[in-house]
């Protein structure tokens, strides 16, 4: 067992928590932020043979500074396969090569279905975001997908305002319908209070952990649906000292996971 | 033939008011240029199209040249969400552009179809989905849900995409168009191959020896092209691999700028109407904000190994 470290900011954990989802051997598509930062830790700690590509067409970056988008300067030399988008998101990703999709959502529901598409009535929006981009066919496609959001009753919903990026749809039987595997879809919710993970028969979330400076009743308090409690229901394990190490002295030395601070991930 | 001309030319012989456009890039290879000359030449009514459009197709709305988007995606990256995309969608301003949403897997796939001449393409995404429930002017032709006629499961068909004109910008190409990209390529290759026409906006023009020295980088093919544009810079602040990076200071200009409807006004002004062309934009960012920032840009070299394809 590795040393802990007490002395973490939230993002980190947060982090630390979505590398422990990857095994050895994973195929890891990633957006930028989050993801990246959470693949490379796994790829540093216990899954050096973990490997990234990203939507825009590339395999196995090796990028020198953090990439701040899937199509960044930084992705293209060194890398060992750069194509198009055909080539990841067809080839690879509809291909079932991927075996991890990393996604965060401006709302997620119980059901680990997601909405980047719009807040409030889809004709008139009270907010209009980006759209569905690659989410959509990484959150059907991928074999196990890690869902990033924030802990408020505002980003977490029973049911989201729009599905743009299908997790279990209504629930069991729902992807067999479409003739999507039973067995594959939205693995956990990580969010600044704990982690959700999805039940594999009723495929709702429940809470799994919380993190050290949170509690069940605290998160109870912040989530829209009646969300169960594991039996085994525990705190979060803290970023060890190597988790930490990797973050800070190899992957993010400029420190940029400190943004997230501001966008309330504390 | 040459068919080299001025951005202005290629412009305004070949983009029409009404016309559906394909404009090629991904961050990278962002044809700037272009999208500056369509703004001043006024053209309206377009329908436009790539998989994640970025600030780019947020100022072609913002100035109104867009009537009809097929999307998947539209924000600013870093900078967080398309003020004009928003302010389009959500207060009809300028106007209130009709939106076709597809994904970054249907989309590349509907204009890969296009370029094969195929009439349409079954998918795997979008299923179970709200991008199923929503249609604009595409209607019941957005999607079709069949069941496979091979084993019965439910199958998703989505149309083929031919632009009128596709613009792309590249490193280099020949004076015929015989275009070639290296680094990250989006859907560049199959958007251009789709469309009726291309317009190819490039870092250097070079000899058609040059282009078969390594042929294999070539995207697209002299015949598919109507113009080549010689634009050095031309894709800022979008990044050229090989040649300059992205400019993040002037992402945040235009952010900071698109907040309000006044603020893009006065951004177009400054650097859309009140610049002839490419060579005077780059002018005015130098005395902006001096040659060294400019020169900041540019990229190190680092060249590989020449490959041989000698037998």
């Amino acid at each position: 067992m590795n040393a802990t470290e007490t002395d973490y900011i939230k993002p980190e954990l947060m982090a630390c928590c979505g590398a422990r989802e990857i095994r050895d051997g994973d195929l890891v598509i990633v957006g930028t932020g989050f993801p990246t930062v959470a693949a490379n830790i796994a790829r540093y700690t216990h899954a050096p043979n973990a490997r990234m590509m990203q939507e825009s067409g590339v395999y196995d970056a090796q990028p020198r500074r953090p990439a701040l988008s899937v199509g960044d300067p930084c992705l293209n030399p060194g890398a060992a396969f750069i194509g198009s988008l055909i080539d990841v998101m067809g080839m690879f990703l509809q291909g079932c090569k991927v075996d991890v999709g990393f996604l965060s959502g401006s709302q997620v529901d119980k059901y680990g279905n997601i909405n980047t598409t719009v807040i409030g009535d889809y004709e008139r929006p009270k907010s209009r975001l980006p759209g569905s981009g690659g989410a959509n066919p990484i959150g059907l496609l991928a074999r196990r997908v890690l869902i990033i959001a924030l802990h408020d009753k505002r980003r977490l919903a029973e049911k989201v305002d729009f599905i743009t990026t299908p997790g279990y749809i209504d629930g069991p039987g729902s992807r067999a319908k479409w003739g999507l595997p039973e067995d594959q879809g939205p693995e956990v919710i990580i969010t600044n209070k704990g982690v959700l993970r999805f039940d594999k028969e009723s495929k709702e979330a429940y809470l799994e952990s919380y993190h050290p400076d949170s509690s069940i009743e605290e998160i109870l308090e912040n989530t829209p649906w009646d969300l169960k409690v594991a039996e085994d229901v525990h705190e979060t394990p803290q970023p060890t000292a190597e988790e930490l190490r990797a973050i800070r002295e190899i992957i993010d030395p400029m420190r940029m996971i400190t943004i997230y601070l501001k966008r309330g991930y504390v | 033939m040459s068919k080299v001309m001025t951005m202005r030319e290629a412009i305004a012989e070949h983009v029409h008011d009404g016309d559906f456009l394909f404009i090629g890039g991904y961050v990278c290879r962002t044809p700037f240029a272009a999208i500056h000359e369509i703004i001043r030449q006024g053209k309206k009514d377009l329908t436009v199209t790539r998989s994640n459009a970025a600030d780019d197709f947020d100022m072609l709305i913002g100035a109104g040249a867009v009537k009809r988007f097929i999307a998947t995606f539209l924000s600013l990256g870093v900078y967080g969400l398309g003020r004009c995309f928003r302010r389009s969608l959500e207060k009809g301003v300028p106007h209130k552009i009709e939106i076709e949403e597809y994904t970054n897997l249907s989309l590349p796939m509907m204009l890969m179809a296009g370029a094969l001449g195929m009439p349409f393409i079954p998918v795997k995404d979008m299923v179970g989905s709200d991008l199923l429930q929503v249609k604009s002017f595409l209607g019941e032709g957005k999607y079709k849900v069949i069941e496979s006629p091979f084993d019965g499961t439910p199958t998703l068909l989505v149309p083929a995409l031919n632009p009128d004109v596709a613009i792309i910008h590249v490193q280099q190409a020949d004076e015929n168009g015989n275009a070639q990209v290296w680094g990250i390529e989006g859907d560049c290759k199959w958007g251009a191959n789709a469309a009726r026409k291309v317009i190819v906006s490039c870092e250097r023009i070079v000899s058609r020896e040059v282009i078969g020295k390594d042929p294999s980088r070539t995207i697209v093919p002299d015949f598919q092209v109507a113009a080549v544009v010689e634009e050095p810079f031309g894709a800022h602040p979008g990044y050229t691999p090989g040649f300059y990076d992205v400019d993040f200071m002037f992402g945040s200009l235009y952010q900071q700028a698109s907040n309000s409807e006044e603020g893009f006004r006065a951004f177009l002004d400054e650097w859309v109407f009140g610049v002839e062309d490419r060579n005077a934009y780059i002018q005015h960012y130098i005395e902006r904000f001096g040659y060294a920032q400019f020169r900041g840009l540019m990229a190190e070299f680092d060249y590989g190994y020449p490959v041989s394809y000698a037998y």
